[in-house]
């Protein structure tokens, strides 16, 4: 009997993680459009590999990846690794979780699927570390102990406030109680810009501390031990959408939960690849050897073949190298690749079968399989993806990211942080996060479908510029702390300024919604959604409390978001049948007051350019449908939704001719949109 | 049997993954480890001739060796079990030879004349089948005997060493060592200290990647009642005149008598030179390579550039490049004796000891 019963012990011990392999943001667009940020190389080998390479290393006995974007290539490539080989050192399973649009939606689903049996390791799928997860774990279990509350440890690095591995798109501060590195506050502040920025804290939270500090020097690599409450309590709080910035936040200054999080401060390497900043920074230190034996020459991947040679420089078999090239420190060139003569390279990393040529000056670039650089051109603090070709002359400057496929003709020069993909990327708001940035301006570039950015990639060139959303705060945000370094840290864009706003007025409301609901569950959405935006309508409320509300009803009553789209419009439009019934405004006044000021709704109920023709069509049925309304309301809905960006004009066109709308006044938008595209298609 | 060799396909896979990541590091760890999973593949392989199974163990020598190139025991101990092999093959061979010659006297004697005469060769020939599968049998179990003394032989390394002591160690000698991480040293030095010798051990503090262990090679000297003085690295020099002996423990000793030691070694052996102090290096058989150190850069590892500045720091230094070798590789001539648990050896004598016990077709594994 007692070897069985020992097994017993060992089952319940065994170690689970989950990755999280989405970040569901956008901060490596237009490169994430065409593969998911765990698949892109880190000195050549894809970032997924770190990850699982230290959940193997802490002996981790099941993993569960959540995919989200680009699940299939995810699983895809976990299916040919190594890891799925039976001698992998655990079980590996992907999770497809396509529905989530943020790190909460993905822990209701894990969740909902029951599979955390104990405590557990939450880790993004971009974390570089080569900590002692032993140490780590003991630390756990012994706070366990002491403390039943407990219920995450986090574990932080220690670095300094402007270390280059530090995040600067999201640093945060950490109050912990000096005594036991219990987790006391969490603050995300405003990226590092020079200017000053103040936290407050309720003095509550500080009761019973006798000693904290406030640590603004910490690198947060998102590597949790969590125990099985973690997932239930994102299920309690669905509004939760982020890992620190709502959940450890509202851990720590709720008075109901009483839970409480600790902190796990290492001197080892840990970050996490969130921007191209950090992607720059844990490059050059893999290279460094910071991160040993998390090295290039470890050759985690079967078929590679690196070599170290004094000086960090680093050599897969079969590379030529022309007799009159320099190779400074801290390169690593994959197998097949040839560099002419004359070429100077430093800190770079170069992929597989890449062909350099002659008097090439690369600096801190990152050169992924395949790429073609050409005679005397100039390459620094650049990307340049898999297959790109750049032509001869070219002079790529600081912050240039080269997408997939993309062929940047000769002589051209790219000015600072320029980044462009062969296929043009809309900015398809398919998360929160770009949904509830507001920028109104027109782009003009959008205009031209199938003509090529010229003045960028050149004659014979082939790519798009891709147009950050955020790219009006680069000026007087992304402000180089220290201007080499930070170049390529200069791309990571903030978008957490309107976000933090939206995420205060939430947590206000949260519970008296949650109170709400559970009277009506029985009732049906549309007629509850119908009068939850009636009120909002009447009593003036905000829009982000308003969609919360809906969002919490869409939630509990686990409908779609057509309904929800449904169930707006219809509220709007009675609205307007009300103004005009009452002879208050006309049609256009009505709508135009309607629809300017409740239409942003739409931007976090329509994602995908499909929604917005089923928005369309719902409109259009609606306004068919009602008596008081004419023809006119929907050339005025439609305008409105057009500048909004709610709608785009391809969707538009696609809804107009899909359902043969028979509507003189739209068909004189329609017109005028498709004369608006021939001309710019002539300029 | 195919159940068999998938898994030991699957142990050997993992055994890769294993040293990629360091799980198994160290070279004695290493050794054993080897050595056990050559046992379970030989016993798991099949082959009609013996060079078959030479050719596998080749290949998978070249795999692990690849998988920790700076770890020499790995193939040392391959190179090792493929010479028993060939020697086991060649003794067989010969045995065969003998047995083929009596069976075809045997055989030359009653003429094929008839039908039965022919049916009645067949029936002999397939008696002899399982006689030459009772020889693979033997050859098999011969090799697996001949590994598992190999790992006995490994296990019980320190005690030939140790044996040893009470003759070099002598009393109110002052000795040194650079290389507290050594458990054969320290095991030396405990043996010496029990057998009632009185003598006092310099140890160098090894920062920065082994302050620890000296810390606690330290304390284990001092709980033997040996005087024991840690000093910082830098003060060798300026002590080397009073040291009598210095002793280093080796981490491969090579086929011209160099040995590849830990970082900060060869200074080390350079001030006892300059003092005409002799230096002792401790190995075990195991760590004998018959490979030569042409490349002397290629040997050495580099390790975790956080131990010389904290990782946090690394940013108020962000121009300066940081490096942190592990080994240092110290030529023939600044050692004066190798002491192995075969006996003691000038450098000048390894390439005997190495012919002993490897083959030449082996020093190249590829």
């Amino acid at each position: 009997m007692p070897p069985k019963k020992q097994k017993e012990i060992e089952k319940d011990e065994r170690l689970q993680a989950i990755v999280l392999t989405d970040s569901f943001e956008t901060r490596f667009m237009p490169l994430t459009s065409v593969k998911p940020r765990c698949l892109l190389p880190l000195a050549n080998v894809p970032l997924i590999e770190y990850t699982l390479e230290f959940l193997a290393k802490a002996g981790v006995d099941e993993v569960y990846l959540m995919c989200c974007s680009h699940a299939d290539q995810i699983q895809d490539y976990i299916e040919q690794s190594k890891w799925n080989k039976p001698w992998a050192p655990f079980k590996i399973q992907t999770i497809m979780t396509l529905e989530s649009r943020s790190v909460g939606d993905a822990m209701r689903d894990l969740d909902n699927r029951g599979l955390i049996t104990g405590d557990f390791l939450l880790v993004s799928g971009d974390v570089v570390t080569n900590i002692q997860f032993d140490k780590v774990m003991e630390a756990h279990k012994q706070r366990r102990a002491e403390d039943k509350d407990h219920i995450a440890t986090m574990v932080l690095t220690q670095a300094s406030a402007l270390h280059r591995t530090r995040s600067h798109a999201e640093p945060a501060v950490f109050i912990l109680d000096e005594k036991n590195d219990r987790c006391l506050y969490y603050q995300d502040i405003p990226p590092i810009d020079g200017k000053k920025s103040a936290i407050s804290i309720d003095p509550e939270l500080l009761e019973g501390v006798d000693d904290f500090t406030i640590r603004n020097d910490l690198i947060d690599c998102h590597v949790d031990i969590c125990s099985p409450h973690v997932p239930a309590i994102f299920q309690e709080n669905f509004d939760y959408q982020y890992l620190r910035r709502d959940f450890v936040k509202g851990i720590l200054s709720s008075d109901i939960l009483k839970k409480t999080i600790y902190a796990y401060i290492t001197d080892d390497y840990a970050a996490r690849v969130e921007s191209w900043q950090t992607y720059d920074a844990i490059s050059q230190d893999i290279l460094a050897r910071w991160c040993y034996p998390i090295v290039p020459d470890s050759n985690f991947l079967e078929n590679q073949s690196y070599t170290y040679e004094g000086q960090h420089i680093y050599k897969e078999d079969n590379v030529i190298l022309a007799q009159s090239c320099k190779i400074g420190k801290s390169v690593a060139i994959g197998a097949g690749t040839s560099i002419g003569d004359g070429t100077v390279i430093e800190n770079t990393v170069i992929g597989r079968d890449c062909k350099i040529g002659k008097n090439i000056t690369i600096k801190n670039a990152y050169i992924w399989d395949n790429a073609v650089i050409e005679d005397d051109s100039t390459l620094e603090w650049s990307i340049i993806a898999n297959g790109a070709e750049v032509g001869q002359g070219a002079k790529l400057s600081k912050g240039s990211v080269i997408g997939f496929d993309v062929k940047i003709s000769q002589g051209q020069e790219l000015g600072k942080d320029v980044r462009v993909s062969a296929k043009k990327v809309e900015n398809n708001n398919r998360s929160f996060v770009n949904s509830s940035d507001e920028d109104f301006e027109d782009d003009e570039d959008d205009e031209d479908a199938d003509s090529f950015d010229v003045s960028v990639v050149g004659s014979q060139g082939v790519g798009y510029v891709y147009e950050s959303e955020e790219s009006d705060y680069e000026d007087d945000c992304a402000k180089p702390v220290n201007s080499l370094m930070y170049q390529i840290g200069s791309l990571a864009l903030s978008d957490d300024s309107i976000i933090s706003q939206v995420v205060k007025q939430k947590k206000k409301r949260s519970y008296s919604t949650t109170s709400v609901m559970t009277d009506y569950e029985e009732e049906n959405f549309e007629k509850e959604a119908i009068a939850t935006l009636e009120r909002a309508l009447d009593q003036n409320h905000d829009i982000d409390t308003a969609l919360l509300e809906l969002n919490t009803l869409r939630m509990s009553m686990n409908v779609t978001y057509h309904e929800v789209r449904s169930a707006t419009l219809s509220t709007l439009l009675k609205r307007i049948e009300h103004f005009i019934e009452t002879d208050t405004l006309n049609t256009k006044q009505a709508t135009e007051k309607i629809f300017k000021q409740w239409g942003p709704l739409f931007q976090r109920q329509v994602f995908e350019e499909s929604e917005q023709v089923d928005l369309l069509n719902i409109a259009n049925g609606l306004v068919a449908k009602s008596s008081t309304l004419d023809d006119s309301v929907m050339l005025y809905v439609l305008s409105i939704l057009y500048d909004q960006e709610i709608v785009e004009e391809e969707q538009i066109l696609e809804w107009y001719h899909g359902n043969k709308i028979a509507n003189p006044l739209v068909k004189r938008f329609i017109d005028w949109l498709e004369e608006a595209e021939e001309d710019s298609d002539e300029e | 049997m195919s159940s068999q060799a998938k898994d030991i396909n699957f142990q050997t896979d993992s055994f890769v993954e294993k040293l990629k990541r360091r799980q198994i590091s160290g070279s004695y760890q290493v050794a054993l480890e080897t050595c056990q999973l050559l046992m379970k593949f030989v016993a798991a392989t099949r082959w009609t001739h013996i060079d078959q199974l030479i050719v596998q163990i080749r290949l998978l020598g070249k795999r692990l060796e690849s998988a920790q190139p700076r770890e020499f025991s790995c193939g040392n101990v391959i190179r090792r079990v493929l010479a028993l092999i060939r020697d086991e093959a060649h003794e067989d061979n010969n045995n065969n030879n003998q047995q083929t010659q009596n069976t075809t006297d045997s055989n030359n004697g009653p003429m094929i004349s008839s039908m039965f005469s022919l049916l009645s060769i067949t029936a002999e020939k397939s008696e002899q089948e399982p006689q030459s599968k009772a020889r693979y049998h033997d050859l098999k179990s011969a090799i697996i005997q001949g590994i598992k003394d190999l790992i006995d032989e490994i296990s019980s390394i320190d005690e030939g060493i140790e044996s040893m002591a009470i003759d070099l160690i002598h009393d109110n000698e002052i000795l040194l060592t650079p290389t507290p991480d050594s458990q054969t040293v320290l095991k030396f030095l405990l043996k010496a200290a029990k057998q009632k010798r009185k003598f006092t051990v310099l140890v160098t503090e090894n920062y920065p990647n082994g302050t620890e262990k000296a810390h606690s090679f330290v304390k284990e000297l001092t709980k033997a009642k040996i005087d024991t003085v840690l000093i910082p690295d830098s003060h060798v020099f300026a002590v080397m005149s009073r040291v009598g002996k210095v002793i280093v423990g080796a981490r491969s000793v090579f086929a011209n008598g160099g040995t590849v030691s830990t970082a900060g070694v060869a200074a080390v052996c350079e001030c006892a030179k300059e003092y005409k102090t002799p230096v002792f290096t401790v190995a075990g058989l195991y760590k004998l390579s018959p490979t030569y150190p042409f490349d002397v850069e290629n040997l050495i590892e580099i390790g975790n550039s956080g131990k010389v500045i904290k990782f946090s720091e690394s940013e108020l230094f962000h121009n300066t490049d940081v490096t942190n070798p592990l080994f240092d590789y110290i030529p023939p001539e600044h050692i004066d004796i190798y002491i192995t648990n075969i006996g003691g050896f000038a450098p000048s004598f390894i390439y005997r000891i190495v012919l002993d016990n490897y083959k030449n077709e082996d020093v190249y594994l590829s």
